[in-house]
């Protein structure tokens, strides 16, 4: 078997507060290969972002640590690389990201070709402002900006917010990175727009073999995207198979309750499954499986014991101790 | 009819700049509806469609270019004084971010009796009996009245802000995009607790939403909007069922579903929403429309029926 892209082995990212410490990242296993992507699917808090922020070595400098666990990419551990290594050969080179908010990731003062040509720069695959600029062209051009050799000299704001998640996406791409994390990258947008960007990163996708990691809350946005998903809930994940399998026969009552909790067009006015509680604190989360306190199945197994991780099918992994079907 | 919303404008005047003509958005540009008691009618539309402008108006906190909103059929341009007061008390609203709608320096005690004190004179016991009731119909303990807002989560900061709307027995409640900053598994806590309260108080709701799935869940009846118009309306049944307005259908197409074997087409809908202040001629939409005629181009659509309480404004639209 070849080997995956990105292979994180038991990781577990702490952030060291005056109130406590965190445990937003909790021992997480996940792997994602050439040109698949990954959606990496919980709540706010549940630890996804902090998982891409790991990856990335892009945690709060005063708070953030990883205490534990491995990043492999091509064979490299990227949670064992200095600061230097990791700015001169990897971020933005060959692990790059989209955040949520295009307006918070573009600099208002300088021009998008500016922006854009900052990788090509920094890397060195382009010398000279020329070079740069057509480099810069060369690439709005693949996330479809129109005529953008006139565009260059334009300002962010000029941009429209479908044009700008763009622009982002241009500079995350710039050169040519094996494995892009997109965190909520569709959320502040319209539904129309999302079509056009979902469309855009299965383009990149399948002209590259780029791996992609999808963070979002989002569940329709997931299906339309990935191949595979993995449900995080309280710094863990509990749930991961491929795209089918988590929508049609999700195990873990955490991905039945979510996918209950939702309104899905075509489906009206039923009342809506809600879920009662609230996720357990991180500072302090329970010995047993996180999710029991507020699971239909508990039993006193369920606080006594964190369940291990089980195999249903190939590639369907489940961390519970009542795994299945939905009780009908 | 409770509340009703007659040719309704709002124009911002933009850019008086020295040298350059000032212009205007027309954020809402010319709409009409109308609210029955105990219905829930939602505007549904993307960014800058003025949906959030209309309810603004409602609840007065923006002042109509023109055209008139009517509650139990008085003009509100014409209320004055104990009228006016009466008003704001039966119209309440509910807005999108719990961390910014509840002011952090309050008691959550203080943050209900607020609304109470403004509109009546109410003695302590009084006011502590009311605090705690309206607490225990949103589901919260009597003691988080003693409490601050960071003490909350988000979804019962939001239970909080429906406590202090109901806490003067409104009649009709705005809700701004209710459950759209909260998590995914308290949505459903919250979207259930609003439908019960409205069967038990008998409620109307206006709810501003761009969540498309949300809408046709909660919602009775709904208008589509569009760059400041109305482009359909009607039962949201019907809506859902047989959109008629291109704009509606792209839209309703558009919708990511959960569901890995659907796929968005991408040809439902072209380009990006125009600016509000130079929109196209004829029917706004017409640029990004994948069926647009010549006629389209030229001719403002009129507003006509689509069926049974079903309308919209489009040229290619049959009647049923």
């Amino acid at each position: 078997m070849s080997q995956p892209l990105l292979r994180v082995e038991n990781l577990r990212t702490h952030l060291f507060l005056k109130r406590g410490v965190v445990k937003a990242v909790d021992g997480v296993n996940l792997h994602v290969d050439a040109g698949e992507t990954l959606g990496l699917v919980g709540e706010s808090g549940s630890g996804k972002s902090m998982t891409s922020l790991s990856i990335l070595r892009l945690l709060p400098r005063q708070s953030g640590r990883i205490v534990e666990g491995h990043i492999w990419v091509d064979g490299v551990d990227l949670a064992s690389l200095s600061e230097e290594e990791m700015a001169r050969d990897w971020r933005g080179r060959r692990v790059s990201m989209v955040s949520q908010d295009p307006m918070t990731s573009l600099n208002p003062v300088f021009t998008v070709g500016d922006q854009v040509g900052a990788p090509f720069r920094y890397h060195g695959l382009a010398h000279g402002a020329r070079a740069v600029r057509e480099a810069a062209v060369k690439v709005l051009r693949r996330v479809r900006i129109p005529s953008p050799e006139k565009r260059l000299d334009d300002y962010p704001h000029q941009f429209s917010g479908g044009m700008r998640q763009r622009v982002v996406a241009a500079m995350a791409i710039a050169c040519a990175p094996r494995l892009l994390i997109a965190d909520e990258p569709t959320s502040n947008l319209d539904v129309t727009i999302q079509v056009q960007m979902i469309a855009l990163f299965r383009e990149l996708q399948r002209d590259s073999g780029l791996g992609i990691i999808l963070i979002t809350h989002d569940l329709g946005v997931a299906a339309s995207i990935c191949q595979r998903v993995a449900v995080m809930y309280a710094g863990r994940i509990v749930e991961v198979g491929d795209v089918r399998t988590i929508y049609r026969s999700p195990a873990h009552p955490y991905t039945q309750a979510l996918l209950n909790a939702i309104p899905h067009l075509g489906q009206r006015r039923r009342r809506l499954h809600a879920i009662a509680g609230q996720p357990p604190s991180l500072i302090d989360p329970p010995v047993g499986c996180r999710f029991a306190a507020r699971c239909s199945r508990r039993t006193a197994q369920c606080d006594a014991e964190y369940p291990p991780e089980v195999e249903l099918a190939s590639g369907h992994k489940v961390a519970c101790w009542r795994p299945g079907p939905e009780a009908a | 009819m409770l509340l009703e919303v007659r040719d309704l404008k709002k124009h911002f005047p933009v850019g008086s700049g020295l040298l350059r003509a000032s212009g205007a958005v027309r954020a809402v540009d010319g709409v009409s509806f109308s609210v029955d008691v105990g219905e829930t009618f939602a505007l549904v539309g993307e960014s800058g469609c003025g949906k959030t402008t209309i309810a603004r108006m409602v609840l007065m906190l923006e002042r109509p270019t023109a055209g008139a909103i009517l509650f139990d059929g008085k003009d509100l341009a014409g209320m004055s004084g104990a009228g006016l007061k009466a008003y704001r008390r039966q119209v309440q609203a509910v807005f999108q971010d719990p961390y910014a709608s509840l002011n952090p320096r309050l008691r959550v005690r203080t943050i209900i009796a607020e609304p109470i004190l403004a509109h009546e004179r109410s003695g302590r016991a009084a006011l502590r009996r009311r605090v705690e009731e309206v607490l225990d119909v949103v589901g919260l303990p009597a003691a988080a009245a003693d409490l601050f807002p960071h003490e909350f989560s988000g979804g019962q900061r939001q239970r909080i802000a429906i406590a202090r709307a109901l806490a003067v027995n409104p009649r009709c409640i705005v809700l701004d995009e209710p459950i759209s900053a909260l998590d995914v598994s308290i949505r459903a806590q919250v979207l259930n607790l609003l439908a019960d309260i409205q069967e038990r108080f008998r409620l109307t709701y206006l709810i501003i939403a761009h969540d498309l799935a949300l809408v046709e869940h909660f919602s009775t009846r709904v208008g589509v909007m569009y760059l400041g118009n109305m482009v359909e309306a009607g039962p949201t049944d019907a809506v859902f069922d047989r959109p008629r307005h291109p704009y509606t259908q792209a839209l309703l197409a558009s919708v990511p579903r959960p569901d890995p074997d659907h796929q968005p087409p991408l040809d439902a809908i072209r380009g990006e929403i125009a600016s509000a202040m130079a929109p196209p001629s004829g029917c706004k939409f017409h640029p990004r429309c994948p069926r647009a005629i010549d006629r389209c181009a030229v001719e403002v659509p009129a507003w006509r029926s689509l069926g049974r309480d079903h309308a919209g404004a489009c040229h290619l639209a049959e009647g049923a």
